[in-house]
């Protein structure tokens, strides 16, 4: 149905209807893509990262080999070393029940990668540490939404 | 130890809470928008919509609402969530990390949308989903190409004028604010202060207003 109308008048019908939504951001993110093409070759990469990431096929690891010793002091790099004063120190990083298991009992070694201040995820851990928190609690919102929609009744 | 390089908006830091390499920090603008929504948050909190009654203007009659106290048990629980994600989003100091803050937004927001059961309700918050899945993409996109073209993520770095951030980023990353906060400018305006979960439905207007205030904020400054 069209109706005669200023352009303006025009524009607005067809933005007010959130049918158009995704068709309309795809168009601004088109846009954005186009101009991102554009200055493609004026943009560089930075040899000088912070996040350093080397892949090695011929590890058991890859490609989630971060490098670095395992039960040894390795170098970390950080924005702002001095806010992380445990860096590269591995077994730093336990929860207080991971702590207390290490405490009371000989064999928390034989589990230490899946805890949170295993070896994979130590620099997670250490230097961006609310990141994780945070990717944590997206996931843990998402399943409540979920469940909430499957489980409610018609 | 810590001085802001960029003090046009909002003027140097007043307190800066160090999380890591993720340095967050108020300065009068973001502690502005960090006090909006602990005082929306905090709405959220307290209001309690489940009693609501309508008043029949010029008379005695009133007659109560017909509530259901399911649906508005679980958009609390998204609306705090949203109002916490957009505490961490307006003072956060490091990119990924508010690229992430502002995704949960997002969701939550979805979810406050998508618990209703009226059709048209759905079919929007269906739009918005879509939308909101999409806007992630050029969202950590944006991330990803400022740690690609800078080395690192830091906002403290970023603002420095030896550090060049370009422009596809930028753009790359108000295109993914938009996205995820792309409802306020679609719902039903009405529903604001008639339906039963106004305040639930407040906070994504507030959540979506205050992460776009912050992104023109880390934008114009980087």
């Amino acid at each position: 149905m069209t109706r005669p109308g200023l352009v303006i008048s025009r524009i607005s019908r067809v933005l007010s209807d959130y049918e158009n939504l995704s068709a309309l951001y795809a168009l601004l993110v088109v846009g954005g893509v186009i101009i991102g093409i554009v200055t493609l070759p004026f943009i560089g990469y930075d040899d000088d990262q912070l996040y350093p990431k080397t892949l090695d096929p011929s590890s058991s690891l890859h490609p989630y080999d971060r490098g670095g010793e395992p039960f040894g002091t390795t170098d970390v790099a950080a924005q702002y070393p001095e806010n992380s004063p445990y860096l590269g120190y591995v077994t730093a990083y336990l929860t207080p029940f991971s702590a207390f298991l290490a405490d009371s009992t000989m064999h928390l070694g034989t589990t230490i990668v899946s805890h949170p201040g295993g070896i994979t995820d130590e620099i997670l851990y250490n230097t961006r540490g609310l990141d994780t928190v945070v990717e944590t609690s997206i996931l843990f919102v998402a399943f409540a939404i979920a469940a909430y929609l499957f489980r409610r009744e018609e | 130890m810590f001085n802001l390089p960029v003090t046009n908006i909002g003027g140097s830091e007043l307190f800066v809470l160090e999380f890591g390499d993720i340095v967050n920090y108020f300065s009068v603008y973001t502690a502005a928008l960090f006090a909006f929504a602990l005082i929306f948050t905090a709405l959220a909190i307290v209001s309690r919509p489940e009693k609501m009654v309508d008043i029949a203007f010029g008379g005695d009659a009133y007659y109560t609402k017909e509530i259901d106290p399911g649906l508005l048990r679980f958009q609390r629980f998204m609306a705090i969530a949203c109002g916490l994600a957009t505490l961490g989003a307006v003072v956060s100091g490091d990119v990924f990390n508010f690229t992430l803050f502002v995704s949960m937004v997002g969701i939550t927001n979805i979810g406050i949308v998508a618990a209703y059961k009226n059709k048209h309700v759905l079919n929007a918050a269906f739009q918005y989903g879509i939308v909101a899945m999409l806007a992630t993409v050029p969202l950590f996109g944006g991330a990803a190409i400022v740690l690609a073209t800078t080395g690192t993520l830091s906002l403290w770095e970023l603002y420095t004028a030896a550090v060049a951030v370009p422009l596809i980023a930028k753009i790359f990353l108000v295109l993914g604010v938009m996205g995820e906060g792309m409802a306020p400018f679609y719902i039903a305006k009405a529903e604001i202060t008639r339906a039963q979960g106004a305040p639930f439905i407040l906070m994504v207007h507030v959540s979506s207003l205050l992460v776009f205030l912050r992104v023109v904020e880390i934008v114009i400054s980087m």
